[in-house]
């Protein structure tokens, strides 16, 4: 059999060519039957001790000897060319040891190919220069020092309106885009419906906001360039910034140990992280680049603003027959077009769909994926028009959904490898009480309380490639390396689970080593809730490939074939029979000759989507004299196949969900029109959830392995949480007050105003 | 200016300017990396230290001002084993990517030292100041409730509230 082939695959939707490693072997699947001793246990995160006693070491705790601090001039117009950038007097400067402008740097491709620290502003912020001093204070007052002229140029921050877009003169990198698709015939279906709904719903532009924030510490010594970095994708790190130092990736060393957060903000090789590079190769000592939060506000991506036209059509039993939706995205000055309409396609069954994106590009930053990116925004306007729809057939909102339930991939035409939607709604209306609560009878007074559900789908296959090593050591105890990061999902954890229980080893006995491009083989960005799928089934054959080894040496120490063994709890034994022997015992008769087990994640089935789903149900209260909506209960069951830990899988939905409620109350980075710069940078300005906003959160997964889906059976978890939060929330105060709001985040103004077009 | 703080029960002297705040003279005059900097500007309180048993940001306090203020950092509140806090921390999962996490326990240890059994409200109020992005404020809330029962449990008779 052929290890490497050229085949079709689907990337992120699209059918393309590509090269596949078929396995060598096939580990059996794990389904809902089997009896695992570690994985679905709630062991305790592996690193907690480091994390609760201040020892955890993050890219921002990194001193190195000699090491210097880097900081950005950056672009005090949001669009233009610099006409005098002026460091003399930050470079006259005591402490300060290097400066760094476009004029030192070889070219490096930056925005869409304009180089790094070129003279064209595309937006307030954008990095010019930088300097490096002996501390942070110095670095910063040489920057205060640097003189920058700037001739302004036109620009646009905001989603322009109507036929205005064309014409609008700004600063632009990539020129707007637009993206039509159709599936079945949207006009005719519209002009035959029987009930249909138009409406324009708007979201904001939310960030990231990870307490660490971007950087890096680079020692670039002789050949060697160590890397340390608060980053998403280690080797994605490694391989793009070998390429803009020209120098090759086995010089490079990426390093992640611990991480303060990324949410999707930190997935490729930052500016902060070639700077510091360069700054080290031209002083010879290690350079700190650091982002501050003002920073970390302006230049490390959003959700972009997003406008929403939805009609959606029915038969008077509910029954979808056309979902129109144009939508503008305002992408920042460059970005990914995923896009908003695609859970139109794929959430509920509907013969004609009909999706039109402008993707917008102005004068801000660049956009970067956020936490289920474009599925949350999309869901809000899908979700909420489905409850406009409900209102309009008098119908109940879940019901509507039930009859509208795709059992297969609407948008693939093809089955699901599992899907329980239907599951997932009956646990949330039945925990949240669903219909004794719709038809509880408003209150007139102040307070008023309403309910409201949404749903959530999300492709959630992961996929090839990622590898795994398994080393057994002499005592029995085994080493795991794999080139992935652990943001604090607990990807560590989770995959030293699913080791211990391949090889029959107690957790103790397994230790895991990722974040580290020098001490495991690639594995892919921890992005698209796909860590657990793709690098889960690739520990797993290494673990499998190891133990294969070792009981072609028990065999004969139990006199059985080794197809008869299995291993547990520390033991080889023969299935069926007595005799056993415990794995220290063979390893200690191999001596030094070390088992090491390969593994790497096969392709995904074929012919199948593998999609996460969920549902939640937000009961809310909303204050009818000042507008204040407060969240009293979230309750949550989703479908991610197999859970290998309930508590860090709980963790995860708790994150989503309060990400989601923040989008929702309160969450909406402002940028100044006139001024083109962004108005309320912070933690205080741009408002996060704190304890006090959090409602109670009631979050279960009540699915099971998926072994179509991969030998581990699991899907992924990470994004689906957050993506129905928001409509969720915003169902429930239509709900209560009885107007809906179509536009987030679900403000004391917006709501009083609602109130006040009612009366 | 040379200064002495006093951390974790122990007097060090060190070189700071008029201008270093009390976060950066931990961090890099000590080598207290467990007091962390998410904003420097007084919001999200995961550079958190306890001084004279209260919490304060310590991004937004002088170092020459606190030299004669005891000061507690995460690095000194194990002792024999985890402290209580940091027990319940590790039991009720109450942490994700693990960064704001020093200045979380420092507010709960603070917080039940005034209050055992702190209802609702209290807890709001005194952990407002400590932001988690990951959104593990509900597990954090049950480490609060466990490692308030804990420290009952451990005392001879229950105790009324000392507030």
């Amino acid at each position: 059999m052929k290890r490497f082939v050229t085949t079709t695959v689907e990337v992120e939707g699209r059918e393309e060519t590509a090269v596949v490693e078929v396995p060598a072997f096939e580990p059996v699947p794990w389904g809902p039957e089997a009896a695992l001793d570690t994985v679905g246990t709630r062991v305790r995160r592996l690193d907690a001790l480091e994390k609760v006693t201040g020892r955890a070491r993050y890219t921002h705790d990194v001193r190195l000897p000699g090491m210097l601090h880097a900081r950005f001039v950056r672009a005090p117009i949001p669009a233009g060319r610099v006409s005098r950038l002026d460091l003399a007097h930050a470079r006259a400067l005591p402490g300060v040891r290097g400066v760094l402008t476009g004029a030192d740097l070889p070219r490096i491709p930056w925005l869409e190919g304009e180089p790094l620290f070129a003279s064209e502003i595309h937006y307030w912020g954008q990095p010019l220069a930088a300097v490096a001093a002996d501390t942070e204070a110095i670095a910063r007052d040489a920057v205060r020092l640097a003189r920058v002229r700037c001739r302004p140029a036109p620009f646009r921050v905001d989603l322009p309106s109507g036929k205005d877009s064309v014409r609008t003169r700004h600063s632009r990198v990539t020129p707007p885009e637009t993206r039509r698709e159709e599936r079945g015939n949207v006009a005719a279906a519209l002009r035959d419906a029987a009930v249909a709904v138009t409406a324009t719903y708007r979201v904001p532009v939310a960030i990231h906001q990870a307490l660490e924030t971007h950087g890096s510490v680079v020692h670039w010594d002789g050949d060697r360039v160590t890397v340390y970095d608060s980053t998403q994708a280690i080797f994605r790190v490694r391989n793009e910034l070998a390429e803009h130092l020209g120098v090759g990736q086995q010089q490079v060393r990426v390093v992640t140990e611990y991480m303060g957060g990324g949410f999707g903000a930190k997935n490729s090789c930052g500016a902060y992280t070639v700077v510091a590079a360069l700054l080290s190769k031209r002083t010879g000592r290690p350079v700190r680049c650091v982002w501050d939060r003002h920073e970390e506000c302006v230049d490390a991506g959003h959700r972009p603003e997003t406008v929403f036209r939805v009609t959606a059509a029915a038969r008077r039993d509910g029954t979808l027959v056309a979902l129109d939706v144009e939508a503008w995205i305002a992408m920042g000055v460059v970005g990914w077009p995923g896009g908003p309409g695609k859970i139109f396609q794929e959430l509920y069954r509907c013969p004609n769909v009909r999706v039109v994106q402008h993707f917008w590009y102005g004068n801000v930053g660049g956009m970067e994926a956020f936490r289920g990116p474009f599925h949350t925004e999309g869901a809000f306007a899908l979700e909420s028009a489905l409850d406009l729809l409900a209102k309009q057939l008098g119908i109940d909102p879940l019901e509507l959904r039930r009859r509208n339930h795709a059992a297969e991939d609407p948008l693939k035409q093809r089955p699901f490898s599992s899907e329980l939607l239907p599951a997932c709604w009956d646990s949330i209306a039945q925990r949240i009480g669903w219909a004794a609560a719709r038809k509880r009878k408003k209150a007139t007074g102040r307070f008023v309380r309403g309910v409201g559900i949404a749903s959530q789908t999300w492709g959630a296959a992961g996929g090839p490639p990622a590898y795994a090593v398994v080393r057994l050591n002499r005592d029995g105890t085994a080493l795991v390396q794999t080139g992935t990061q652990d943001l604090g999902t607990g990807a560590r954890t989770i995959l030293a689970q699913i080791a211990a229980e391949a090889l029959g080893l107690p957790l103790r006995d397994v230790r895991i080593v990722v974040g580290d491009t020098d001490a495991g083989p690639y594995a892919p960005n921890s992005w698209g809730s796909m860590t657990t799928a793709s690098v889960g089934p690739a520990v797993r054959m290494a673990a499998e490939d190891a133990k294969r080894q070792l009981f072609e040496v028990a065999a004969e120490m139990l006199r059985a074939q080794p197809d008869q063994l299995k291993a547990r709890r520390g033991r080889i034994s023969v299935c069926g029979g007595a005799p056993s022997v415990p794995i220290s015992k063979v390893t200690k008769t191999l001596g030094n000759i070390m088992i090491i087990g390969r593994g790497h994640r096969g392709p995904n089935p074929a012919g199948v989507t593998v999609h996460s789903f969920g549902a939640q149900a937000a009961e809310v209260e909303v204050d009818r004299a000042t507008g204040q909506v407060r969240v009293l209960r979230i309750v949550a069951a989703h479908d991610c196949g197999r859970v290998v830990n309930p508590e860090l899988a709980e963790s995860q939905l708790h994150g989503g969900i309060i990400l989601g409620l923040g989008y929702a109350l309160f969450e909406r980075l402002l940028t100044d029109p006139h001024l083109g710069r962004p108005l309320n940078l912070g933690l205080h300005e741009y408002k996060i959830p704190t304890y006090a906003d959090i409602p109670e959160i009631d979050a279960k997964i009540i699915s099971v392995a998926d072994p179509v889906a991969n030998h581990v059976g699991a899907k992924g978890l990470a994004e689906p949480p957050i993506i129905p939060t928001a409509p969720a929330i915003a169902n429930a105060v239509f709900d209560a007050i009885g107007v809906q709001i179509t536009e987030l985040p679900l403000t004391p103004a917006r709501v009083l105003a609602a109130l006040s077009e009612r009366r | 200016m040379r200064i002495r703080l006093t951390v974790n029960g122990r007097t060090q002297e060190l070189d700071v300017e008029p201008r270093t705040s009390l976060l950066e003279a931990l961090r890099d005059g000590l080598g207290l990396a467990g007091v962390k900097l998410g904003c420097d500007r007084g919001e999200c309180g995961a550079c958190t230290v306890l001084a004279r048993g209260r919490p304060i940001y310590s991004c937004l306090a002088l170092a020459c001002e606190t030299a004669r203020v005891p000061l507690e950092t995460i690095e000194g509140l194990a002792a024999d084993g985890l402290h209580p806090v940091q027990a319940a921390f590790v039991a009720a999962d109450a942490l994700q990517c693990g960064f704001c996490t020093p200045g979380q326990i420092l507010s709960v240890t603070a917080l039940l030292r005034a209050h055992t059994r702190p209802d609702e409200p209290t807890i709001a109020r005194a952990m407002a100041g400590n932001l988690c992005r990951c959104g593990t404020y509900p597990k954090i809330l049950r480490a609060i409730r466990l490692a308030a029962r804990r420290s009952l449990s451990n005392r001879p008779t229950v105790q009324p509230s000392d507030q």
